[in-house]
């Protein structure tokens, strides 16, 4: 690419200009759009391959040619997407050495050994997806278990790549390895990948592709099904959206976790960007975060609600939808609440403060975890009723054979083993690790205990499912997990954040413990209970209303904005640092953009990408028709 | 384009406006600033105006600090008249000043508060906040001695008189105002390594470190180089990090190289153990002793370059490096 001038700054270690402009343009934009661009295309082939092997090996299990049909179906797209990504890829490449001279001198000599495992990598990935796609019809039958190999395999590269990706952005936020007294790097080249938010980032990443994946699949069965000429069609799209909307909701409901745990270790690798992320710039972008989550969560309710339209015998639960909506709203209303805002002296004076006497204690975190473990509750609660839609009475327990019993003893045993382990990791906690005093031991013993009273909850629950009292033992589960989670522990959280502030996060993540165990539990038992049931209609699919499938258009939008909003965040956190205390930037672009400029940039680039993506959907689409015709390609 | 692509394609652009448009509203609400002045383009005056721009730019104070109604921040006290005491900082300083007198001994004016305050965070905590405050002449903020006096400046005209010659800065960062010290605290290892691995490193005659070969600690070692029994209480980590990776950076007396060169063409180079009127006893670097006539010798001259290797920071690893300096920290 050919650039002009040298910048205004000085030159850097390399002898060379320090920054370059592309034709007079911000280099900073031209980095980001790219940049994102090839990160969004990046999320899709991670994503989709993670998609497409869950769903064959639904197939591969059930025996239903549909799960395979659909994972093939969106393997086709993988080839185009591949290369698209990689000429993204080899195009970020190209601006940041060329636009960035002196930070990618900097950035290589530390990492040049990742870029040929990067590469080596790059290739393993595009074979193994190419034998994957190429020999799907070949390695039915008895070879569907290589396959199926093979595709986990294409998703072990993904995640590698992913991964070593992910170490050079990371160690931008948190490097390690530096000598502090000259800043340069001293240290090795795996000190600098496993960085403190190398992980943290990934878990995150990871969990996003899979929800970016799902949403994706969901916006081109919505597309499909809106234009749709059959009721075969209409009834095969309708179908691929629920399962796209599914995985999607799956991934979803793991993401504030994952965030959380994001978010505490930024704070912990450097308190000024943890400060600057919840309390400073980038406190307002956080408010357009939670909206758009907000639009996930309840977009993705109302397509299942929507959804029991379609199954006959569903009725019955219709009545409590409109409870779960009125919770999730109220949860939204609290995570929406900021802290303070600024206000003029006339504004203090009415409201009384600086705080309003109500609306301040749900700005802190405490309320706000409590809010998002009541979502998720929620948002489950939903997806079983939907399941159950057309489902009789339960199956009596001794009907189950020992597949149920077994089933509900292992996970009986893994719910109870992590109940009991966190539990007694907090009776066993030293004050010191968390500049406590001994004295203030005393506050770690409630959520213990809470924790072993689940406990003896999965043990109840069990012997009431045996004894064919499943439903019963279901919505026992349920209730104890809300009541502990939510409402003791959110409350509790205040008298913490007064009495022993650093002991908030144990008890987020005894929270979020008793959730995930609510849910694989529950799961397990509905599985159990309602395996081989009677049903007491059909699920006509096809069925759904317009509306429905738009819910799925504003899913994928939605996602792919948040996504974009994220890189924003995370990218922005190091304000005027290339590598945050170590390398500054000094280029004309080193300012932090307001979050109505952002939301325009990206805005801009989500446009691009959903064009370049339905692009591809209509390439994948004509070698469909041609393949219908009679006339391969 | 088919009619129901083209709602689909109408609803995409319609939630992206709609975003767009939270973020206008988001960014009308909160006030945002926009463009915010990068580092280089602060100015380097001491002066209220650069004080208040770094204040609210480069030093970060704000995301922890209000000023009155100006900023929302709360982790840290409002510097307004809405803060402690119901003054601003500018007054509420000689306040605090008796406060800190009384603690500690000390004849304390109002700006020594806010100096303290500023380049010492956690000596002084205000009731109610936590000890979370970072040093703001570390990395990533960084200020400079002069960006500090600017911002307690800024600080002392918030409700007082803003007055230069009253501000008098620790004398570690004098020092680095004058050049004449490092701004960065005491070295230490970033890694903690395993001295009993160390150790063994030390003295295996076979191992890439093999110290002991020419270093002695106590009655164990070589006599080649330095005793290095005491080493750690003599010297700092920091000196002792430089003389294992860049020996020839500093040689202890006496132990100096020299190259010697003798008549029959034979060239000797090591350090002198033994020398009289007639007989030169010279260690090499494979620590054998040469004897050599004085009489045979046709040039002598000092080595800069020591005899201890020079590339032990390509030959050890990272963590062989660091076991070895932990052991080495040990012998005091």
């Amino acid at each position: 690419m050919a650039a002009t001038g040298s910048g205004a700054t000085p030159a850097g270690e390399t002898g060379g200009p320090a920054y370059r402009s592309a034709f007079g343009a911000s280099s900073r934009v031209v980095v980001w759009v790219v940049a994102e661009l090839h990160l969004m295309f990046g999320a899709f082939v991670l994503g989709v391959p993670i998609f497409a092997s869950i769903v064959e090996v639904v197939g591969w299990r059930t025996g239903e040619r549909r799960y395979d049909d659909l994972a093939h179906e969106f393997t086709r797209l993988l080839s185009a997407a591949f290369s698209t990504t990689a000429a993204f890829g080899g195009l970020l490449a190209f601006v940041l050495f060329g636009l960035y001279p002196r930070f990618m001198a900097v950035l290589a000599g530390i990492f040049h050994e990742t870029f040929y495992v990067y590469a080596m990598l790059f290739f393993a990935e595009g074979f193994t997806l190419y034998l994957y796609y190429y020999g799907w019809e070949r390695m039915q039958g008895r070879w569907k278990g290589l396959h199926v190999g093979l595709g986990i395999l294409l998703n072990v590269w993904g995640t590698l790549l992913m991964l070593l990706a992910n170490a050079w952005a990371s160690y931008m936020m948190s490097p390690t390895g530096i000598d502090t007294e000259t800043l340069r790097f001293v240290g090795t080249t795996w000190q600098a990948v496993a960085n403190p938010l190398w992980i943290p980032l990934s878990i995150h990443r990871i969990l996003g592709n899979i929800a970016f994946g799902g949403f994706i699949v969901g916006a081109y069965a919505a597309v499909k099904f809106l234009g749709a000429r059959s009721e075969a069609d209409r009834a095969h799209y309708d179908w691929m959206g629920h399962v796209g909307n599914l995985v999607g909701l799956s991934a979803l409901i793991l993401l504030p976790f994952a965030g959380y745990y994001l978010g505490r270790e930024v704070y912990s690798a450097s308190a000024v960007m943890g400060n600057n992320m919840m309390g400073g710039a980038f406190s307002w972008t956080f408010i357009i975060q939670a909206a758009l989550i907000g639009i996930l969560f309840i977009g993705g309710n109302y397509y299942l609600w929507s959804g029991m339209g379609r199954i006959e015998g569903a009725e019955r639960y219709q009545p409590y939808v409109k409870y779960i909506n009125v919770v999730l709203l109220l949860c939204f209303a609290v995570w929406l609440t900021p802290r303070n805002i600024p206000l003029t002296g006339e504004e203090q004076m009415a409201l009384g403060g600086q705080f309003h006497p109500l609306l301040k204690y749900l700005g802190l975190m405490s309320a706000k975890n409590a809010a998002v473990n009541f979502i998720i509750l929620s948002t489950f609660f939903s997806f079983l009723l939907y399941r159950r839609g057309n489902k009789g009475q339960p199956r009596p327990f001794a009907e189950q054979g020992r597949g149920g019993l077994v089933a509900l003893v292992v996970v009986a045993a893994v719910a109870i083993g992590v109940l009991a382990w966190y539990g007694s990791s907090l009776l066993a906690l030293d004050p010191k690790s968390l500049d406590l005093t001994p004295a203030q031991a005393h506050y770690f013993r409630p959520p213990a205990y809470l924790l072993f009273a689940q406990v003896g909850m999965v043990l109840l629950t069990a012997f009431l499912t045996i004894r064919d009292r499943g439903k019963l033992a279901q919505a026992l589960f349920f209730a104890s997990t809300v009541l502990a989670s939510v409402f003791f522990l959110g409350v509790y959280g205040f008298v913490i954040m007064q009495k022993a502030n650093p002991f908030l996060r144990n008890v987020a993540v005894a929270q979020w413990l008793m959730v995930m165990v609510c849910l694989l539990w529950s799961m397990t038992i509905d599985v159990v209970v309602f395996r081989g049931a009677d049903t007491v209609g059909s699920i006509r699919w096809g069925k759904m209303t317009v509306r429905s499938q738009f819910a799925l258009v504003l899913l994928c939008v939605t996602i792919v904005m948040l996504m974009g909003l994220m890189g924003f965040i995370r990218s922005g956190l190091r304000e005027d640092w290339h590598i945050y205390g170590v390398l500054q930037d000094t280029s004309p672009w080193a300012w932090t953009p307001t979050n109505a400029y952002m939301t325009k940039v990206v805005g801009s680039i989500v446009v691009v990408f959903l064009g370049l993506i339905a692009f591809i959907f209509w390439l994948a689409g004509l070698g469909e028709r041609k393949q219908e015709d009679g006339n391969p390609a | 384009m088919k009619r129901p692509f083209l709602g689909v394609v109408i609803f995409t652009l319609c939630v992206i406006l709609a975003i767009v448009g939270i973020g206008e509203l988001v960014t009308r609400v909160s006030g945002e600033g926009g463009r915010r002045p990068a580092v280089a383009l602060i100015s380097a005056d001491i002066t209220v105006e650069a004080g208040e721009a770094i204040f609210w730019g480069k030093g970060k104070c704000s995301i922890c600090h209000a000023v009155g109604s100006r900023g929302a921040a709360i982790r840290g006290p409002d510097q307004g008249a809405s803060g402690p005491l119901g003054l601003p900082i500018g007054a509420r300083a000689a306040e605090r000043a008796k406060e800190r007198a009384e603690a500690t001994g000390k004849t304390f004016t109002p700006t020594d508060y806010l100096v303290e305050s500023v380049t010492d965070p956690g000596a002084y905590v205000v009731k109610g906040f936590k000890n979370e405050m970072p040093d703001p002449t570390r990395p990533p903020i960084s200020l400079t001695p002069g960006d500090l006096q600017a911002v307690v400046l800024y600080l002392q005209g918030l409700g007082g008189r803003p007055d230069l010659a009253a501000i008098r800065l620790p004398e570690r960062l004098l020092a680095i105002a004058k050049g004449a010290a490092p701004a960065t605290e005491e070295w230490s290892p970033y890694i903690s390594g395993d001295a009993k691995k160390g150790e063994a490193l030390f003295f295996d005659a076979d191992s890439n470190a093999a110290c002991g070969k020419c270093h002695a600690v106590g009655d164990r070692g070589g006599k080649v180089g330095p005793d290095l029994t005491q080493v750690a209480g003599t010297w700092g980590p920091k000196f002792i990090v430089e003389s294992i990776l860049d020996p020839s950076k500093e040689i202890a007396s006496g132990y100096e190289s020299v190259l010697i060169v003798t008549k029959e063409g034979r060239y000797v180079s090591g350090v002198v153990k033994k020398e009289d009127a007639s007989i030169i006893e010279v260690v090499d670097n494979r620590t054998k002793i040469q004897r050599i006539s004085k009489a045979q010798i046709q040039r002598r001259s000092p080595q800069k370059v020591s005899l201890m290797p020079g590339n032990f920071g390509e030959i050890l690893t990272m963590e062989e490096f660091h076991d070895l300096l932990a052991y080495v920290l040990t012998l005091r």
